[in-house]
């Protein structure tokens, strides 16, 4: 059976997403190396002066590029090509896409002029009275509203396949896509709000002051989503895809996996607090309740883990994998896109066991702003979002491109290098954590750095070269693939696991939208709603800005 | 055996992935207890 | 798609409930903790105008510093700023060991963190608001207190230090 075909434009468009991910990360992952390396004393700062004013400059670029525009970017274009090659149709108007796409790109380059000019040296959560230039504010606002109509434009395509397909369940790779881009529609009004109210007026001098602590209660709005809006499409890639690609294995329970879909719709945005346990302004009462609710959203995560690891072991036992654990050696670990993904999910156990103890209320108080936090975060964003889309992307771009994956033995290797190499950096970042070391601090220079934290800070630059050398290699491969002249005989295939369980088994009710929809916005306003209300009441706008970089 | 009207993931028994997940919790419990230790044993703050 | 109730492999329901329980057992063991042995995290102590609390004669933040309010208990009152320097105010504090000491901080620009080694005091410094929290010192010792939140370049020098006297 031949798969669905997409046009040449429709796999242009995606390409177009791909390839500006592709560049921020570059860029972006330059300045990985050079933190880890001040950490341990190898300061090179000073050489790139020229170009890079500080070490803060640097920090502001990595956090940006990496964590909001080669994710984003990633995501939008992943998105787009689920909701098309699952529901079997072109975009309902690909032109509202396009826009989309283009304002997104408009936007980025609109922040990164004052980035690059050291007038938004703020790092990427901007909290104010750190005051950029209005130009960075207007940018992330352009990205966000991009992505706002691009994902307007999945829903369209969405409601003319299901006009034209009444009774059919929804597709899952479709519907776990549309799911991720309505969650980011939803949580995304935080960020929207704390730029469009406060930041934006104040950085154009229309106002005077903003009031910090509400700005912060806006940004986590969005913050903690953020995280799922970048693990969700990770997790549809190992729900629905690697089973296949590991061994021809079928998808555990189909209707497990929508529901945690479901649940992540409902649970992720109404927690936010949990970001702000050690903040002054927020009652410890509420602090508390979202603490509850970031237990809760860790269920469907338990389930997620059950289900993939089901399915693998599936795939495994067809490849003939016999014993208790002897099976995972017979998934497909020589095809490079597997081999990323399933490395990324295992590092994400460890990424799952730092956040439980971040999000563990007052446990919070051992950990909140120290070295634990990245050494976590390139646990989760940084290995298990990214490595799982590199692994993506090494079936992706020879899909869209039509040219065969340069040395695939390589990409294998490049994987694996990241592993190496994120697990010597980031433990060692959670020890030194442990040990009280701060994050955002050029630690290669403070001078209250104990003796003991010396081998750590060392192992930190010995993980931070290893992720430089595999990082590399990640670009050699995508540049030499799309530069190649080799070219696939037949189209690549989409890698899409089957349902173990017989679709018609899956219940109605897991594909109507309208009750988890009321249900999430119930539960933010539910949980949001006093604190928030209280906050704006007493709004005090007595911060003017500050430029200390 | 009769054939089931619906095809179902009742036959495959995932024991790898039980073994897996067993692991998986021995170390959460003991990282999680590690940290909030040092915790409790650093006392009260109100 | 089916009308019947949704079907789980009995494997599978069996790791939801035990998931279940375990989160459960995390929060009762965070419950005790917070409730239990007063391991609390900040709660809103009072609002203040980052532009005047550092020169206003009647703010304790203009006159920053330990206040002894009854035998082995004091009120720290600290001041955490970018500007002119990075610095805290004040920059060391003594203390005989066995004091119970409350800090009150507070930021008259932009946002600090401030965190005491070895200690549950970690908490976020805020333009316009004051963070509280109470510590009890037993051991001897030195402990320094960090900025752990990016507040400029000087942020990785900013820090002081508790003398606690045996
Ligand atoms: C190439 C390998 C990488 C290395 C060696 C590296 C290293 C580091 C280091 C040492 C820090 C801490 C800086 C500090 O706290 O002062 C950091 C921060 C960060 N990294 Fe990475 N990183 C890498 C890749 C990535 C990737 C791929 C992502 C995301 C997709 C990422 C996202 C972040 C973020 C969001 C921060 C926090 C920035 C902030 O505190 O404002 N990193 N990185
Ligand atoms: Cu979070
Ligand atoms: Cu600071």
């Amino acid at each position: 059976m031949k798969q669905y075909q997409l046009s040449t434009g429709e796999k242009k468009f995606i390409g177009s997403h791909l390839l500006v991910a592709i560049l921020a990360l570059s860029v972006g992952s330059l300045f990985g190396p050079l933190q880890a390396f001040e950490h341990a004393g190898w300061d090179i700062y000073p050489y790139i002066k020229p170009l890079i004013k500080s070490y803060y400059q640097g920090l502001t670029v990595h956090g940006v590029l990496n964590a909001l525009v080669w994710t984003t970017f990633f995501i939008m274009g992943f998105l787009t090509f689920n909701v098309m090659f699952g529901l079997k149709r072109p975009l309902k108007n690909p032109t509202l896409n396009k826009v989309g796409f283009w304002l997104m790109v408009v936007g980025v380059v609109a922040a990164a002029i004052p980035i690059l000019a050291n007038q938004a040296t703020v790092l990427f959560t901007f909290y104010p009275p750190l005051k950029a230039n209005w130009a960075f504010y207007l940018g992330l606002t352009l990205v966000v509203v991009g992505s706002w109509v691009e994902g307007w434009g999945l829903f369209m395509t969405y409601f003319a396949w299901r006009k034209e397909n009444p009774k059919e369940l929804t597709p899952f790779i479709a519907f776990a896509s549309l799911v991720t881009a309505l969650l980011w529609q939803i949580c995304t009004i935080g960020v929207a709000t704390e730029i469009l109210t406060m930041l934006l007026p104040w950085s154009l001098g229309l106002i005077a002051g903003v009031d910090p602590q509400l700005a912060r209660t806006y940004f986590w709005f969005t913050g903690h989503p953020l995280v799922y809006f970048w693990i969700l499409p990770a997790y549809i890639s190992w729900y629905a895809m690697l089973p296949k690609q590991a061994g021809n294995g079928k998808m555990f329970s189909d209707s497990l996996a929508r529901l945690s879909f479901w649940i992540f719709l409902v649970l992720s945005t109404p927690l936010g607090f949990h970001h702000q346990y050690v903040d002054p302004g927020i009652p410890p009462v509420w602090k508390f309740i979202h603490s509850m609710l970031t237990f809760s959203v860790f269920f469907p995560s338990m389930m997620t883990a059950f289900t993939v690891i089901a399915s693998l072991e599936h795939a495994g036992r067809k490849n003939g994998g016999k014993g208790t654990f002897a099976w995972i050696g017979k998934l497909n670990w020589s095809d490079p896109s597997v081999a990323a993904q399933l490395l990324a999910g295992i590092l994400f156990f460890f990424g799952g066991i730092g956040g439980l103890a971040n999000a563990s209320y007052n446990v919070n108080l051992v950990l909140h702003n120290t070295a634990f936090i990245p050494g976590h975060f390139h646990l989760t964003v940084a290995t298990a979002v990214t490595l799982s889309f590199m692994g993506i992307s090494y079936w992706l771009l020879p899909y869209l491109t039509g040219k065969k994956l340069w040395m695939p033995k390589l990409a294998v290797a490049q994987a694996w290098i990241w592993f190496v190499g994120m697990i010597i950096f980031s433990n060692a970042m959670h020890v030194l954590g442990l040990l009280g070391a701060p994050r955002r601090v050029p630690l290669g220079l403070a001078p209250y750095v104990p003796p003991e934290w010396n081998s750590r800070l060392f192992q930190v630059g010995v993980g931070g070269a290893i992720l430089f050398v595999s990082g590399a290699c990640y670009l050699t491969v995508m540049l030499m693939t799309a530069l190649s002249k080799e070219t696939v005989k037949e189209e690549v295939e989409v890698p899409v696991a089957e349902s173990m369980q017989d679709l018609a088994l899956t219940p109605v009710w897991l594909d109507r939208w309208a009750p988890w929809i009321y249900g999430a916005l119930a539960l933010i306003v539910l949980v949001y709603g006093p604190v928030l209300f209280d906050l704006i009441k007493n709004i005090a706008l007595t911060s003017p800005g500050f430029r200390v970089w | 055996m009769a054939k089931k009207e619906h095809e179902n993931n009742d036959e495959f028994r995932p024991n790898g992935t039980i073994a897996i997940l067993v692991v998986f919790v021995i170390t959460t419990l003991l990282i999680w207890g590690t940290i909030y230790m040092i915790l409790i044993s650093r006392g009260s703050t109100i | 798609m089916s009308a019947q109730p949704m079907h789980i492999h009995p494997y599978e329901r069996n790791w939801m409930v035990f998931s279940a329980v375990m989160l459960v057992l995390f929060a009762t063991a965070v419950s005790v903790a917070a409730f239990g042995m007063g391991i609390q995290v900040p709660a809103p102590e009072q609002r203040v105008d980052p532009r005047i609390v550092a020169t206003d004669p009647n703010s304790p933040w203009s006159n920053p510093g330990l206040r002894e309010v009854s035998p082995g208990k004091y009120d720290a009152y600290i001041l955490a700023h970018a500007i002119p320097v990075w610095e805290y105010l004040p920059k060391e504090i003594t203390v005989p060991a066995g004091s119970s000491v409350s800090f009150y901080v507070t930021s008259s620009d932009v946002q600090h963190g401030f965190k005491i080694q070895d200690t549950n005091a970690n908490f976020m410094v805020i333009p316009g608001q004051v963070s509280k929290l109470t510590i009890k010192f037993n051991k001897p010792g030195t402990y320094n207190y960090i900025c752990t939140e990016y507040c400029g370049s000087g942020h990785g020098i900013m820090y002081g230090a508790i003398i606690v006297t045996p």
